[in-house]
């Protein structure tokens, strides 16, 4: 299957809940969904076989832009397929994917406590890369997120 | 009058918790593991990261493209040029600019010579675990072949800086050509070796051969990707399946096995030095000529762009979003060790303590270190090992 017929097969499979795409690189598909859906989507890309979870990256584009967004990034191939999900700065929520993806949980918990994202049904909501002792309610991947030290030559 | 003794009695089925780490100085990803045995059997493992989490990711917020160029090559110690690379390839698509051929060539040399030093990082370490110090002592003697032509063409033994964002920093003079494919001629020789040694040595294959089997199912299933998967028969490779920079014109072949157990991932790394010696020498043959540097705007234009590479240990992934500045708006870097590390911990159900050194090290998570504390806890009762005496326990396990 070439990379277009990929991309072709995998627009499909997403179409109920596609609200819109984009094509930001001729090998990559993004596709705008709500985070309720983000349990059908993957199970319909899971179920056709359709390549694998390579990423959860969260992204924080600052109160103007509106807020807190998931990306949750597919490979099949030389085909990059995105699942986009906005999510609010007050109580940002997406369901588990683990159901279906075992190999989601470890990007979910990084997910979580770099984001402050409740990911609902989680098999592992403990920390995974944060120390025990680090603030409640601290994200530090959040652009509010300011207490970092400057860079700084020797 | 004596006191009668005290009859101690084990409560049947009970467990006990093995936690391994979290030190592992001189590694970039110390990894707490706990093991829960019944007897020698591990029933369950869970694994806590972030030891050294840096916050490398939020630093690149705050730097320029060029400052954290610097900054992500020191990512990783072993595998520095991939992640320069991935990270370059990344901003270089938001430029709209394409390195030219002969930086592109040179910086698929640097990678593949980068490859060759992991696996053989690599086959020393595994070989110590296994109690093989002979193969691991001339593994990385002979590793040092590799290290110097790293140092001959860079300057550097680790850390290279072989990246500009648009091209590469040095050239390879005709000279240096001579001298790294005389080099390659060396470890070509000496791989052959090796691959004889882990494919017929008795002892080795005692420790290696169908454990920790991971079915071609089960390494889709649990997402394991680089060698680990390929040993496991799972066709996937970056430089392959969706090739990038010099890697469009000289293909390496895929390298897989289809036992999936220990012995499949020693031959398979084994296998893939072959294949980078012979890479590296055609690209050496076709050298193209031209430029080093395609010119880079200071500001990136706003836009997202993904890189993916091939890393020793499988895909690196980067994700990189500008906001039309000098500094970009996130880095999201994703290393393949994360990966892998799912699938020691469902591997290591339902086999011997003995083996899981030995588990560990058949991902290559960049362990090298071997004075890891280990506290086994037996209920009231915890008593303090190192990673030593897992080791050793594991030896002499098999030495029975």
């Amino acid at each position: 299957m070439t990379t277009q017929e990929r991309l072709q097969q995998a627009a499909e499979l997403l179409a109920p809940w596609t609200k819109s795409t984009a094509t930001p690189e001729d090998v990559r598909l993004d596709v705008v969904i709500d985070a309720a859906d983000l349990g059908a989507a993957v199970a319909a890309l899971h179920g056709a076989r359709w390549g694998y979870l390579t990423a959860i990256t969260g992204l924080d584009d600052g109160p103007d832009a509106g807020g807190l967004q998931a990306l949750y990034h597919f490979i099949g191939g030389a085909a990059v397929v995105t699942l986009r999900v906005s999510l609010p700065y007050d109580n940002p929520t997406v369901p588990s994917v683990c159901g279906v993806l075992a190999s989601a949980s470890f990007f979910e918990r990084e997910l979580a406590e770099m984001f402050g994202v409740t990911v609902v049904d989680t098999p592992n909501p403990d920390r995974l890369f944060l120390p025990e002792d680090w603030p409640d309610g601290a994200y530090p991947l959040r652009k509010d997120y300011t207490d970092v030290p400057a860079p700084q030559a020797d | 009058m004596t006191q009668p003794i005290e009859k101690i009695e084990t409560p049947k089925g009970e467990r006990f918790i093995i936690p391994i780490g979290p030190q592992h100085p001189a590694l970039k990803e110390p990894g707490h593991f706990e093991f829960t045995v019944d007897g020698e059997t591990v029933k369950d493992a869970t694994v806590r990261l972030g030891y050294v989490h840096r916050g490398i990711e939020k630093a690149t917020e705050s730097r320029n493209y060029i400052q954290n160029l610097y900054l992500l090559e020191r990512i990783c110690g072993i595998c520095s040029h991939t992640h320069a690379m991935t990270y370059s390839l990344g901003v270089e698509k938001l430029a709209g600019v394409e390195a030219p051929p002969r930086a592109q060539a040179i910086r698929v040399i640097v990678a593949e010579l980068e490859r060759i030093h992991s696996h053989m990082l690599w086959l020393g370490v595994a070989a110590h675990e296994a109690g093989f110090d002979t193969l691991f002592m001339y593994s990385w003697r002979d590793r040092e072949t590799v290290m110097d032509l790293l140092e001959l063409l860079s300057g550097n033994r680790v850390n290279y800086s072989a990246n500009v964002l648009g091209g590469v920093k040095f050239d390879i003079t005709p000279e240096q050509a001579g001298d790294v494919l005389k080099g390659l001629d060396f470890l070509e020789g000496r791989n052959r070796h090796y691959l004889d040694v882990v494919s017929n040595d008795a002892l080795l294959l005692g420790r290696i051969r169908g454990v920790g089997v991971m079915t071609q199912a089960d390494a889709e299933r649990l997402g394991a990707i680089g060698p680990t998967a390929r040993a496991s028969g799972v066709a996937l490779d970056v430089r392959i399946d969706a090739p990038y920079i010099a890697y469009k014109d000289f293909q390496p072949a895929l390298i897989t096995e289809t036992a999936g157990d220990l012995e499949a991932r020693f031959k398979v790394r084994v296998r893939e030095i072959e294949e980078s010696i012979r890479l590296i020498r055609l690209l050496l043959e076709h050298l193209p000529e031209g430029e080093l540097v395609a010119r880079m705007p200071r500001r990136i234009p706003a836009g997202e762009a993904i890189s993916r590479v091939e890393a020793p240990r499988g895909e690196a992934f980067y994700f990189i979003k500008s906001n039309g500045t000098d500094t970009p708006a996130r880095v999201k870097v994703r290393t393949p060790t994360i990966f892998n590390m799912a699938t020691v911990l469902s591997l290591a159900k339902g086999l011997q303590l003995a083996d899981m050194p030995m588990i560990l090290v058949g991902i290559d998570p960049c362990f090298s270190c071997n004075d890891r504390m280990v506290t086994v806890r037996e209920a009231e009762r915890a008593e303090t090992w190192t990673w030593n005496e897992l080791r050793e326990h594991g030896i002499k396990v098999y030495q029975r």
